[in-house]
């Protein structure tokens, strides 16, 4: 069994407690406007180009040119076949540091469970190695996906984008039913979730209430996260030929700051 | 700045430089006669002058003697100012004035003419950027709690008391009179002191203080302030030793910091106390910093840890300086949420704090025969230097691993210069496998190494002939055992130190050549070779392939790593416990800290197989080669800690840069203190903590006002972004563009 994996973050410290190494899978159900991973939304591989890294090297004109040959690593492919046993042993490189930070393993995208096999199969081998494992998902999968991987991970890191239907379909393209649903399926399974809200103003700002009143009838959301959005990943979309609709403005501290105190207020739930 | 107003702080900064002058960290011993008072003594000129006028009449007596005279005259006849907005004295011969004269003097004596061979050979290394070698007046501690336990006054009467406690021969006899004369001085300066203070109003305090301290040891936390403060200023800036640590502050002042509170002396009157004397030492400013260290255990196994461990701390953070330097000694017993007061400083830009490991010095100084309560209590010098207390630890040289590199590559010659400083070799050709390139580089090396060390034990039986050490003496039990200065075998320990530099660039070349030449025979070694001759000219994708090539140290790759950790082994194995200068009666250490050589070597230095080219600087410490850790912070310190680092009581240390995105939050601060600890538990020695991104730096290198406090620690010192060269602050834009 393979997945496609489009890179592998080691001290990542903000996809769950401690330091992490995350994994990211590639595909994703969800179009976000203001995604920031572009590389994770197809399923397929895909080879960027960074034109300021370009040193000329010539080795991509050549016919059985492979992107890690790229010397000034202007062109980098996103999206390599993995199997669990190539993965395991790099993803344990790092074990002392989840011990001494009560960190561990996320994954991540894209959408990982659109992998959800591969998933389960990695979170069981993780946790038989004692790794505490976390699995960074947007909702929009299958019941099915969610029981494959409920034994062997410790927490969800969750994202809830917006309550309202139509603001959910004009911010990701699809639908909030079932993330939603999936949601309060975590819960009643006794799973520990953390929920993530990335703030894009005139997108999901005035969606902050409602979610907060969803929210604060659940049981085992250990806190909330709002992620700022920001708009690094002009270059990336530029690099992958894809277009973007990016929007502009970026949230103030205010903002953040009274979105923050909403949530906290209504749902008694740690919001840092 | 917070505790001191600003006509205060204004008056303080001024003391040693003039603030309104451009900085600069090397010219810290500089005078400034017009700011003293004429009355009180003489200007600089006349005092040099004068104390040279007067050693002439002294030319039949030895060293000590005339030294101590000399100091003498300084103490009776130097300007000294006190004043109200400052609570430490002044004097106007700050300047080192010994060393520019008599102790130089005595130096090129032993080096020209005792022993002429030594001294060229020294000269040569020097010219050649192979070894910079130098007499070691940079690393000494006096025994701190003597210091503050006896005042000088009650060293005086220690050395008094063990002088006539037996018969002497003639040059012990000399050495106490030594003593004698240089504490009767400095007790002379005090009263000079302590009379201008009474006459002075609004220093009343210090007046007093002054007058105990003349009498004896330190009643109260001011006092012992102001007598490690006065004993600092004579030595290093007068008597010529630099005093490589104010001590371990939180053990040192924590009695007189409790009994201040008992009298009811209020917290914040420590705090400004704190100020005061920390304002003395940003006065001075100078490149390296001047060190201090908190934490640690006590004898009994305990955390040193206080409650003036985090007065300090807070004290120093809120003045927003950047030096003293502060060392914290982290082990097992050292409380979290002090660690993490550290580490949240050093996320905000202070770069001043740097972490020893207790445990693995503790284990280090076991090995080494030292009881467990002496490697407890063991002193942290310089940048992360240790050693147990009674011991004159001297660092005498450096040497550039990529020089004997360079001579097996080119049949014994220096490319650079083309001289022939290496042994004769075959050439490239010549080399049939990599273990037999490997054997030459390592013949050359040892080669140099014997030379280098040949050279130090060669004068380090003069170094109290150079320069006599009786300030410090007087400090060390053992000296007065003994009769004996501390730097030639008064002090229990005696050891020296070779500090290699460029480590991983050697280690990451040799596995370039080990993959490419013998392995996949992309080249062969001659055509390798004529490639670094001509510094990657008309070869950058050559040299780019190098430099991506991620088998390198610091990656955790297995063969890169083993290939730079068996080399810093051979070197470890090659000079550890060889006996130094017959008259120290110490052993040879080494350590992998060349401090600033590692810039001032670049441009000596060839062109390199990993890709580094003639001019960049060299890696520095045991950390990773610019721009070659690319499997980030986990992966370093795993490559890192694959060295037993106690395998002697030497410094180990590791340099990490952080990107700022990447620590902010309580759990960018959790992080932190995870990488801390598991360096910690793999029995790492020292690190230090950048945190920077190269979008940042540029912005401060074009808008230096916009970022008068960005902080940078260069390598086991930090310093203020602006006050470094320009050429320096490029390898820094190049290390954070590799983040």
């Amino acid at each position: 069994m393979k997945a496609t994996i489009f890179e592998l973050k080691r001290f990542a410290d903000h996809d769950g407690d401690g330091i992490r190494t995350t994994v990211f899978f590639k595909g994703c159900p969800l179009r976000c406007v203001w995604c920031h991973n572009p590389e994770g939304l197809t399923a397929l591989p895909q080879i960027a180009f960074y034109e300021h890294k370009c040193i000329g090297c010539g080795k991509c004109q050549k016919e059985d040119f492979n992107p890690d040959a790229c010397l000034g690593e202007a062109r980098v492919l996103y999206g390599k076949e993995m199997t669990v046993e190539e993965l395991l042993p790099l993803l344990l490189e790092d074990r002392e540091f989840y011990e001494t930070s009560g960190g561990g393993v996320t994954l991540s995208g894209g959408e990982c469970l659109v992998q959800s096999e591969f998933c389960a199969e990695l979170l069981k081998r993780l946790k038989e190695n004692g790794i505490q494992t976390a699995v960074d998902t947007c909702g929009f999968v299958p019941r099915e996906a969610l029981d494959k991987v409920i034994p062997f991970t410790d927490v969800f890191l969750y994202d809830i984008k917006a309550y309202d239907e139509d603001v959910h379909i004009r911010c990701t393209e699809r639908s909030n039913k079932i993330i939603l649903e999936n949601l309060k399926y975590l819960d009643e399974q006794g799973k520990t979730v953390e929920i993530r809200i990335p703030y894009v103003p005139d997108y999901n700002d005035r969606e902050i209430e409602k979610i907060a009143h969803f929210l604060k009838d659940f049981t085992h959301i250990s806190r909330i996260r709002v992620l700022p959005y920001h708009n690094y990943a002009g270059s990336k979309y530029r690099a992958l030929g894809m277009k973007h609709s990016l929007p502009e403005r970026l949230p103030t501290d205010e903002e953040l700051k009274s979105a923050k105190e909403i949530l906290r207020c209504i749902t008694k739930i740690s919001c840092p | 700045m917070q505790y001191i107003n600003d006509i205060d702080y204004d008056y303080i900064i001024n003391k040693h430089h003039d603030a309104s002058k451009p900085w600069n960290g090397m010219g810290r011993f500089v005078r400034r006669d017009e700011i003293f008072d004429p009355a009180t003594g003489m200007d600089a000129d006349a005092l040099r002058d004068g104390f040279l006028a007067q050693d002439e009449a002294l030319k039949d007596h030895p060293h000590p003697i005339r030294k101590a005279r000399a100091l003498e005259f300084i103490m009776k006849n130097t300007r000294i100012s006190c004043d109200p907005r400052d609570r430490y004295p002044s004097v106007n011969a700050n300047d080192r004035p010994l060393k520019k004269t008599i102790v130089d003097e005595w130096k090129r004596e032993v080096l020209k003419q005792i022993v002429p061979e030594i001294g060229a050979k020294r000269s040569y290394f020097e010219k050649e950027g192979i070894v910079t070698i130098w007499p070691d007046y940079d690393h000494s501690m006096p025994m701190w709690e003597r210091v503050l336990s006896l005042g000088f006054a009650g060293l005086l009467r220690e050395s008094e008391k063990a002088r006539h406690a037996k018969e002497w021969d003639e040059e012990q006899e000399i050495f106490f009179e030594g003593i004698k004369i240089t504490y009767e001085a400095i007790l002379t300066l005090v009263d000079r002191f302590a009379t201008l203070a009474e006459n002075t109003e609004g220093s009343e305090r210090m007046a007093k203080a002054l007058r105990q301290l003349e009498k004896g040891a330190p009643k109260n936390f001011y006092e012992a302030l102001l007598l490690d403060y006065l004993y600092f200023l004579i030595s290093e800036h007068i008597d010529y030793l630099q005093v490589r640590s104010l001590g371990n502050f939180d053990r040192l002042f924590y009695p007189y910091y409790k009994a201040d509170l008992e009298r009811g002396i209020t917290e914040e009157e420590i705090r400004t106390d704190i100020a005061y004397f920390l304002a003395q030492f940003v006065a001075i400013s100078n490149y390296w910093n001047q060190p201090v260290y908190l934490g640690g255990e006590k004898a009994d196994g305990s955390t040193e840890i206080n409650e003036l461990s985090y007065l300090f701390l807070d004290v120093y953070d809120k003045m927003g300086i950047y030096t003293p330097k502060i060392q914290i000694k982290v082990g097992k017993s050292t409380p979290k949420d002090f660690v993490c007061k550290a580490l949240d400083m050093i996320r905000r830009g202070n770069n001043s704090i740097v972490f020893v490991n207790d445990d693995t010095m503790q284990k280090a100084l076991l090995r080494e025969g030292a009881t467990k309560e002496e490697a407890r209590l063991c002193h942290v010098t310089g940048c992360y230097e240790y050693s147990r207390q009674d011991s004159y630890f001297a660092q005498m040289n450096m040497l550039n691993l990529l020089k004997p590199f360079e001579y097996t590559l080119h049949e014994g010659y220096d490319p650079i210069t083309g001289n022939r400083s290496g042994l004769p070799c075959p050439p490239p050709s010549a080399f049939e496998s990599f273990d037999d390139l490997l054997a030459e580089f390592k013949r050359q090396f040892c080669h140099i190494v014997n030379e280098a060390i040949e050279v130090v034990n060669g004068f380090e039986g003069y170094l109290s002939y150079m320069n006599p050490l009786s300030m410090l003496s007087a400090t060390f039990p053992t000296c007065l055992e003994r009769g004996r200065d501390a730097i030639v075998g008064g002090a229990r320990y005696n050891d020296s130190t070779i500090a290699f530099g460029g480590l991983a660039d050697l280690g990451d070349s040799l596995m370039m050549i080990k993959k490419y030449v013998y392995e996949q025979k992309k080249l062969t070694l001659s055509e390798f070779v004529s490639i670094l001759d001509q510094n990657f000219e008309g070869h950058e994708t050559f040299r780019q392939m190098l430099l991506r090539d991620r088998e390198k140290y610091g990656n955790n790759l297995p063969r890169a790593d083993e290939m730079t950790i068996s080399l810093a082994k051979f070197c470890i194995d090659h000079v550890y416990g060889r006996p130094n200068a017959k008259e120290r009666g110490g052993i040879w250490k080494c350590n992998f800290h060349v401090a600033r050589h590692s810039y001032i070597w670049g441009d000596k230095t060839a062109a390199c197989p990993s890709g580094r080219k003639c001019g960049e600087e060299l890696s520095k410490n045991l950390s990773p080669a610019l721009g070659q850790a690319r499997e980030g912070i986990t992966a370093t310190v795993l490559s890192f800690t694959k060295l037993d680092n106690t395998v002697m009581a030497s410094n180990f240390s590791l340099d990490l840069a952080f990107l700022p995105s990447a620590v902010r939050g309580e759990e960018g601060l959790e992080a932190m203190y995870g990488v801390l600890m598991t360096f910690n538990r793999r029995g790492g020695h020292a690190v230090h903590f950048n945190v920077f991104d190269a979008e940042m730096l540029r912005e401060a290198q074009a808008n230096p006002e916009k970022y008068a406090d960005l902080q940078i620690r260069v390598s086991g010192w930090n310093v203020l972004w602006n006050n470094i060269d320009r050429w320096e602050q490029d390898g820094f834009i190049r290390q954070a563009e590799a983040l």
